[in-house]
């Protein structure tokens, strides 16, 4: 441990926290504003500061801020029977698991200090020096003695470019050209712990989340809150469940638990969604479900148990809660993006810049400097955490809520088998893809190429859709008194209702 | 126990047409497809009114409140006008020469089903035209917080001396005494229109078209 | 002293199970119109309720028999606050059938637009705050736009939003704007159309479902023998509705189905709702058809009927008949009557009582709540504390009117 790799830690630290406080803060906002769009209102919209006699609104961006006021300004109520010392531990164990879970997502590629305006290769060699026109198809020589062709930075008798296939995580080494071996002076591997449990961590410390809930509960003193504490503890065991088994599968075809190989392996073959996307769906249901939101809110239940565990918290011990919340949301959407939705990694993105190629045929190749490559990541990495925050409260505002019994057989029913069953699918077929040939392989190589092409094409084209739809057509959004031009549809709906 | 249907209902009368149960196809049953679909409802909400805010096309809600999208108003900076029909805060009526039309007959406060109305009715003054010919209120005091804006009082009035036109809710007020208006404040409220005059086609002493009808001094 | 293990019986070692008792309300998000519920529990499912009114009780009945027979109007705004137009229709009609009245047929089109109208709302606000009970928030909203559709229009033709106090003894306050009929068609299309899209999110969705179908259902036969009324009657299958059963104002002209439920479940009385709105619908069509354009609204019943108000500017004979009326009110024959309307939540009765004063001796109103209220223990016992938010909801219980 030197001081520099302290540094960097610390960085690395300040990055992440920071990122995700400040996302929790963001998605407050875009909660209200997002379910105000859905459901036909303006959303929030007033909070306002002046500044040397402006007034600054920004869309409602400031409430966070006025609630972060409000909370820490109200009464911190404690129940008169309440175990003072547990309700006031309660809200910390309840932030503190969801924010340390993120220590082991990478959130970009291994960082070469030395190297920051070169292209620098997977296999750690500098491709060249950057020159903005120098590099239309060129081929860099091979360095490793014995290689036929390079493709993909790498040359193929060393790695596999492309394919299902299981492969040792030694051959993964975001290796950096000054030193081989990672993280020594110079690599820096960008996620905060680097150690190899990896996923088994997420879930140690995901677990704890309950800890924070049900202590809460049970110290508050209120039978509503007894219930909730109950629901939760009994809700978060079931589906830790069904979210670890979930993985099983993906570990198996990643075939290492370290997340950074995890991602590693998703950019040299495709994203984990489509090789698992049964273990997506469930790791995304039972990972909605340990952040206690609706559909899941049962431990909550507004309407049912009044707020369940959250009861008798009021200021910033509620503030908490709400943050941790939040944190949550972030944090489960992080170990989607690194488990199943490629990490950093874009389709044809790589170590040393753009490379589209199918197979062996490469279409275009542009060389981009380390440091630009890594900043791409890392907004690849924020930008699928945005999205996939986004598509939550989506599925938070359309849905209506389980009750008791019927979660528990989500969980244990439905969920738990189709995990085993995951498993025992993709067991059998990777047993059967070991046994296929090397042609086969390439072969799925080459598919998952296309697959990969496809990515790219739907995500460039949802973003093309976005922005031409929203400020290039000049066909207006919502057409006005368009009910009176929409009432002879309706009058077919009166028929429709008098003819039944 | 439950017993066997009895009674005089008529049962046989009347033939219910059956609501449909829940179709339950596997689709359906699988949770995945048809979360799907709501989704793809609310997204479709969420991107036509976010593209609608973004580009400042969202239909104005005060002029057009039935169209689809985003139709509530910002309270305090949009206002919608209220229907011709709505009841809103009292206002006493004027005549000509700017006195109350009021008569003080007491018939809107005996009409109050909240008794919010309170009137001390007063002679005029013996120099005054209308002396010996009718009252007027010297007090004329209207608790807004035990009104319950039922419109009784202005159906009530014989010479449409109190009205509810003027277009203003209850404005909510720090304090209860605020509430209650006295004479003068009902004598400056306006219509929407901003009228202030009543519409009582029977002309009195004071008014401008007051016929030739002169009455004895003293006169009861 | 705790005993110690060795004075125990290893019988008493089990841990004593007895059931948790819960206060759920009367100040509880789920229980509007705040009543108040003691559950028993065993975990999570309820053994007992004990249902308690009353926490809304404004003496209703007694504060009727102050003023005049007209003053009564206000007061019933404010039982069934949700279609408040129903219950002015429901004791006019008592009143009427006391006096002998007829109103003309202009005035009985226009209580049965506005009274569908506020039937309407009374489902549609039933069945969003239901879902929105169980989470489904965004449904609720749209639904509540619809609403408030209606509620504009009910605003243009009576004055007010919520409180409308406008049908008369013989009459009504105001005749119809001559706008009505488009007005009527335009919102009755938009409220179609966004319960078409609400649809889309609820009925196919498995969660929805499986919270609604199979919970807090009740047969037939209990439900006749609880007094059960209206949608939470007619779920169970008996296809009781008072305006076919027993056709009033216009009822009888219009053509209408009267959609029933099955089993008497959730889901039943969320159906027959949502099929409900559609007829009423069907009934508006008709209504706007059939509603003549002109013609008088109040009968003519001069000690009873406020006159014209150009007569009472004018005239000395309307100048006394107003005074007259208004300070001692219209006098009602003495007799006693019992008079029923469908409201939005099923039969609401107005038994009345005239010593032949201006003043009612006695109004007492048979709110179909209570009734379904009764019946509700019934409902949910065996079931869990999820299933009384929308047991409760589909029940519709309506404070106002139940506890008066």
């Amino acid at each position: 441990m030197t001081l520099s790799s302290i540094i960097w830690t610390v960085v690395k630290i300040l990055i992440v926290v920071g990122f995700i406080v400040n996302l929790s803060a963001i998605l407050t906002w875009m909660e209200r504003r997002q379910s105000a769009m859905m459901q036909d209102r303006v959303g929030p919209n007033r909070a306002e500061i002046t500044v040397f006699g402006y007034k600054i609104r920004l869309f409602g961006l400031l409430y966070p801020i006025a609630d972060a006021v409000k909370m820490f300004t109200k009464e911190d109520f404690i129940p008169p029977n309440a175990d003072k010392v547990l309700h006031s531990l309660a809200p910390m164990l309840s932030l503190f698991p969801p924010l340390v879970v993120l220590g082991v997502v990478p959130f970009t590629d291994t960082l070469c200090l030395d190297n920051l305006h070169e292209v620098v290769q997977k296999n750690g060699v500098v491709a060249s020096n950057w020159h903005f026109f120098s590099s239309w198809i060129e081929q860099p020589s091979c360095s490793l003695p014995g290689a036929k062709n390079f493709i993909d930075g790498c040359c193929v008798i060393g790695c596999q470019t492309a394919g299902v296939v299981h492969q040792p995580w030694a051959e993964h080494f975001g290796t950096c050209p000054a030193n081989v071996a990672p993280g020594m002076i110079g690599a820096i591997h960008m996620q905060v712990i680097d150690f190899n449990p990896g996923v088994l961590y997420v879930f140690a410390l995901a677990g704890m989340g309950i800890v924070g809930a049900s202590i809460a509960g049970w110290s508050s003193d209120n039978k509503f809150s007894l219930m909730g504490g109950l629901r939760a503890a009994s809700q978060l065991v079931s589906y830790e469940v069904a979210m670890g088994l979930s993985i099983v599968g993906a570990i198996m075809v990643y075939g290492t638990i370290r997340l950074d190989e995890m991602t590693r392996w998703q950019g040299d073959h495709v994203w984990g969604v489509f090789v698992q996307p049964l273990a997506f769906i469930l790791f995304l249901t039972a990972a909605i479900a340990e952040t206690k939101r609706a559909p899941f809110d049962l431990p909550e239940g507004e309407s049912e148990i009044v707020a369940g565990y959250l009861v008798e918290y009021s200021g910033m011990k509620f503030g908490m809660f709400y943050m941790g919340e939040f944190i949550e949301i972030a944090t489960s959407s992080a170990l989607l993006v690194a488990i199943f939705l490629g990490g950093y990694n874009m389709p044809f993105l790589h170590r040393d810049g753009i490379t589209i190629a199918v197979g062996d045929a490469v279409v275009w190749k542009q060389h981009i400097p380390h440091i630009l490559v890594i900043l791409m990541q890392a907004g690849a990495f924020f930008g699928k955490i945005f999205v996939l925050c986004w598509f939550q409260m989506f599925v938070r505002w359309t849905l209506p809520r389980f009750r008791y019994d019927q979660l528990m057989k989500l969980g244990w029913r439905m969920l738990l088998p189709a995990a085993l069953a995951n498993i025992f699918l993709t067991g059998v077929i990777l047993i059967a893809f070991d046994r296929t040939g090397t042609e086969f392989q390439e072969r799925m190589g080459v598919v998952g190429d296309f697959v990969n092409l496809a990515t790219a094409i739907a995500i460039t084209f949802v973003q093309l859709w976005i922005v031409i739809g929203f400020f290039g057509s000049t066909q207006p959004a919502i057409r006005r008194n368009a009910f009176n031009k929409r009432a002879r549809s309706a009058g077919e709906i009166v028929e429709k209702a008098l003819a039944s | 126990m439950p017993q066997p249907l009895v009674g005089s209902f008529p049962y046989d009368k009347v033939k219910g047409t059956a609501v449909p149960k829940p179709t339950r196809t596997a689709s359906e049953q699988g949770y995945v497809s048809e979360i799907t679909k709501g989704i793809a409802v609310t997204m479709t909400h969420f991107f036509k009114n976010t593209r609608a805010m973004v580009r400042g096309e969202r239909p104005d809600p005060v002029v057009d409140p039935m169209s689809e999208g985003i139709t509530t108003l910002e309270y305090p900076d949009q206002k919608r006008p209220y229907p011709e029909r709505f009841r809103g805060v009292h206002r006493l009526t004027h005549r000509d020469d700017g006195s109350p039309r009021c008569v003080a007959c007491l018939c809107c406060s005996t009409a109050c089903p909240a008794q919010c109305i309170y009137i001390e009715a007063g002679e005029y003054g013996g120099k005054d035209k209308r002396h010996g010919y009718e009252r007027y209120p010297v007090k004329f005091v209207i608790d807004e917080l035990r009104c319950i804006f039922c419109g009784y009082c202005v159906e009530a009035c014989p010479c449409d001396a109190i009205r509810m036109d003027t277009g203003v809710h209850p404005v909510p007020y720090d304090s209860r005494d605020q509430f209650i208006y006295g004479k003068n404040m009902l004598l400056a409220m306006a219509s929407q229109a901003g009228k202030q005059k009543h519409e009582n086609p029977r002309a009195e002493p004071p008014d401008a078209d007051y016929g030739p009808i002169e009455r004895l001094a003293g006169h009861h | 002293m705790e005993p110690t293990d060795y004075d125990i019986d290893e019988t008493d070692l089990e841990l004593p199970a007895e059931p948790m008792r819960l206060n759920m309300g009367p100040s509880h998000p789920a229980m509007h119109g705040t009543i108040r519920m003691v559950l028993e529990l065993d975990g999570e499912s309820v053994e007992k309720v004990d249902v308690q009114l009353g926490y809304l009780h404004r003496g209703f009945e007694k504060m009727c028999e102050r003023g005049t027979w007209a003053q009564v109007f206000p007061y019933t705004d404010r039982l069934n606050y949700v279609s408040p137009i129903l219950n002015n229709v429901g004791y006019a009609l008592a009143v009427e059938k006391l006096a002998g009245i007829v109103v003309p047929e202009r005035c009985q089109y226009y209580r049965v637009i506005l009274g569908e109208l506020a039937r309407i709302s009374d489902h549609l606000t039933c069945n969003g705050a239901m879902a929105m009970e169980l989470g489904a928030f965004t449904p609720f909203l749209w639904i509540m736009k619809g609403r408030e559709h209606i509620w504009d229009l009910l605003e243009e033709e009576t004055g007010a939003r919520l409180t409308h106090s406008f049908f008369r003894i013989g009459g009504v306050a105001k005749p119809p704007r001559p706008e009505l009929k488009a007005r009527v068609r335009e919102v009755v299309d938009a409220v179609l159309l966004i319960l078409d899209e609400s649809e889309k999110l609820l009925l196919k969705n498995r969660i929805f479902v499986d919270r609604l179908q199979g919970v807090g259902h009740i047969t037939a036969a209990e439900a006749v023998q609880y007094g059960f009324t209206g949608t939470v009657l007619r779920a169970t299958g008996v296809a009781y509705d008072v305006r076919k059963a027993h056709p009033y104002l216009v009822y009888d002209r219009m053509e209408f189905d009267v959609p029933v439920g099955t089993d008497g479940d959730n889901w039943d009385r969320f159906m027959c709702r949502l099929y409900e709105i559609r007829q009423s619908c069907r009934i508006l069509a008709q209504a706007c058809e059939q509603m003549p354009d002109d013609g008088p609204v109040n009968v003519e019943r001069p000690e009873i009927v406020l006159p014209e108000k150009e007569a009472v500017y004018k005239t000395i004979e309307g100048t006394i008949q107003h005074f007259k009326l208004v300070m001692e009110g219209a006098l009602i024959p003495a007799g006693e009557v019992y008079s029923y309307t469908e409201a939005g939540n099923g039969e609401l009765g107005f038994f009345i009582v005239s010593d032949g004063s201006g003043t009612p001796y006695r109004v007492r109103v048979r709110p179909p709540c209570v009734f379904t209220l009764q019946g509700f223990p019934r409902m949910i016992r065996g079931h869990m504390v999820a299933d009384i938010v929308p047991t409760f909801g589909s029940v519709n219980m309506i404070g106002g009117e139940c506890d008066r």
